[in-house]
């Protein structure tokens, strides 16, 4: 019977392709904007994949990853002073204006990475020695800023090219990869004490001190210590992610924005799979009574109803994330927008889905549940 | 319960005092009012009357297919009256083949599969279904018609498959609904006749609703239906065409 389910449904072509197309526009607009929202929420914490550490140290006030309050230099030292912590060194985050080559203006967000260490260092370096940085006057860039800082039409800049920070020339002695931040900016990497020179001067100028916890004491276990001995905010990696994403929740429109559009995907797929599914049942009501008449229980009709439901939501499933998939990359060879899909977000559609086929079965088989067999001798 | 060969009374069908109303309150409409009625075995019983008298309800209530409020109702010994819901629906599913006025074929699947549908039904395999399938086909005169669609039939053609398909699981009652009003005069002869046929089985009975006068001949007995009672009972169609019926 099951066979003859999937014929009726996939005989009524019309009905099959607008359900089919129902839950692939669902699943298409619930996994591709979750896919992109969580592309953004990624982008908001891209730093701390930029300058790993397992601890960062910043000002008491500070709430995520993007605005810091400037602190002591002499910080770095009480921070080194706290039981369990096995080095810190200091770190420089600004966003500066650089000048290229024909004079125009480009913000990029500058990083000044302890000269002794080079900890915070970019995670993949393309070209170029890291090393280099030592050198005076240098900078490694991302492939962001490559594009940013050449001339419109122009010949791109490379190692051994030249650009201002401030009135100080930059000297690119490597090209690294990096995970592109929320606001755009391009990185430009260099030592602390460059930085120091680069940056306009302010009473504070030391951003975040990014330490390390000794061998036997936990990345949080160091950093409730050092909160307590020098009353400085103190994450670990995650604790940093999950407060900077929970800011983002809170300070800005963008769940809102984004959840309504995937909200909007639901609503679509149950209000199109569900009329269409619907009205599948009540044109085939007759046939539906007749197999009752002849002997079909109701629940043999209702799990050849999920059958169908099923079979339509996985189609279209399927296709709605092989979309996505095709989206992402697309989008993942340009670098925007965001995208970043965990498997986990394909499960959650998944399970969306089946519900919306749920919901719509449910809808028919509440009227087969009803259906008097005796409907197919009325004329 | 409704396998055993043993009839009340020597009667397939045996209906007493059935009372069936539709609506409630002021639209309340009584179908069938204190009904008396009895279909033999190895006959083929018309149900005849005009619209609305409640020769439709009747067959739906002897069916299975329509729950009715009071009376009682065997069907070859099975008390229908004191059946649940579930054992209603597995006795339909052994005894009982359907033959409707619109044939109600499924047109997505082929005339084989919707011939083997019964069979399915009832849990058989699909390669022995469709095998029984084939082989009732070809008595109808449809072999090699078995992966057409039933659209592609002509009417005579799609009662022809819907008479195989309500034989195909060997039923004991056949209940037919105006089988013969959408088809011209020689079509509804020919089906007339396979159905004079399928009641000639000792173990069965076929009880047709109609209202088609051209077909009245080929009745075993008639029952003569009025505002929703059994008017009349004939015992041959020349009984009935004397009466002055026809």
């Amino acid at each position: 019977m099951y066979r003859l389910a999937l014929k009726m449904l996939l005989g009524d072509r019309a009905k099959y392709i607008m359900l089919v197309g129902g839950l692939t526009f669902a699943s298409l607009l619930m996994t591709q904007q979750c896919a992109v929202f969580f592309g953004l929420l990624s982008w908001t914490t891209s730093h701390m994949r930029n300058m790993r550490a397992s601890i960062w140290v910043v000002d008491p006030k500070v709430e995520q990853i993007n605005e810091i309050k400037a602190m002591r230099d002499t910080d770095v030292n009480r921070v080194r002073s706290v039981t369990g912590v096995a080095y810190a060194v200091p770190l420089y985050a600004g966003v500066i204006q650089a000048r290229i080559a024909d004079g125009s203006f480009k913000p990029v967000q500058l990083i000044g990475l302890d000269s002794a260490t080079l900890v915070g260092r970019p995670p993949v370096v393309l070209s170029g020695r890291l090393e280099d940085l030592r050198l005076p006057h240098t900078v490694m860039v991302d492939e962001l800023a490559i594009e940013r800082l050449s001339l419109r039409g122009g010949r791109k800049i490379g190692i051994g090219d030249t650009f201002e920070i401030n009135d100080r020339e930059a000297r690119i002695i490597g090209i690294c990869k990096t995970d592109r931040h929320f606001f755009g900016y391009p990185y430009v990497f260099t030592t602390y004490d460059e930085a120091m020179q680069f940056a306009p001067k302010t009473r504070k100028m030391l951003s975040m001190v990014l330490a390390e916890p000794v061998k036997g004491w936990t990345a949080a276990q160091t950093a409730r210590q050092i909160e307590n001995e020098t009353h400085l905010k103190a994450f670990t990696e995650d604790e940093f992610n999950k407060s900077t994403i929970k800011w983002f929740f809170k300070n800005t429109g963008i769940p809102a924005s984004f959840g309504t559009t995937i909200i909007l995907g639901f609503i679509v797929g149950i209000v199109v799979s569900g009329q269409t599914f619907y009205s599948f049942v009540l044109e085939n009501l007759r046939n539906l009574g007749a197999l009752k008449a002849m002997g079909a229980s109701n629940w043999l009709l209702a799990r050849m109803l999920m059958l169908q439901a099923l079979t339509v939501g996985f189609i279209g499933y399927g296709i709605g994330v092989g979309l996505t998939v095709l989206f992402g990359f697309a989008v993942l060879k340009t670098g925007q927008p965001p995208f970043l899909l965990p498997y986990q977000l394909p499960l959650f559609t998944l399970v969306v889905i089946i519900f919306i086929c749920m919901f719509a079965a449910l809808l028919g088989i509440r009227k087969i549940y009803k259906l008097e067999a005796a409907v197919v001798f009325r004329g | 319960m409704a396998d055993t060969n043993g009839n009340k009374n020597g009667f397939a069908v045996h209906v007493r005092n059935v009372t069936k109303t539709f609506g409630t309150g002021e639209a309340q409409v009584v179908a069938l009012k204190g009904v008396d009625f009895d279909a033999r075995m190895g006959e083929l019983l018309m149900i005849v009357g005009p619209s609305g008298c409640g020769k439709t309800t009747l067959l739906s209530v002897i069916a299975g297919t329509l729950v009715f409020e009071a009376g009682e109702i065997d069907v070859f010994d099975s008390p229908l009256h004191r059946l649940k819901n579930r054992e209603v629906t597995e006795f339909r599913k052994r005894n009982v083949g359907f033959i409707f006025q619109q044939f109600n074929l499924i047109p997505t699947l082929s005339i084989l599969e919707n011939v083997s549908v019964p069979l399915l039904i009832n849990g058989v395999g699909r390669v022995k279904a469709e095998k029984k399938a084939r082989e009732v086909l070809e008595r109808m005169g449809l072999a090699g018609r078995e992966n057409d669609r039933p659209t592609l039939l002509s009417g005579g053609q799609q009662q022809r498959v819907a008479i195989a398909r309500a034989l195909v699981h060997d039923p004991r009652l056949v209940i037919c609904d105006e089988p013969t009003s959408a088809l011209d005069k020689d079509t509804g002869a020919k089906i007339m006749e396979l159905l004079r046929d399928v009641a000639r089985h000792p173990d069965r009975c076929v009880i047709v609703v109609t209202h088609d006068n051209r077909v009245f001949k080929y009745a075993d007995r008639m029952t003569e239906m009025e505002d929703g009672r059994v008017h009349k009972v004939h015992e041959n169609y020349s009984q009935y065409e004397q009466k002055g019926n026809h």
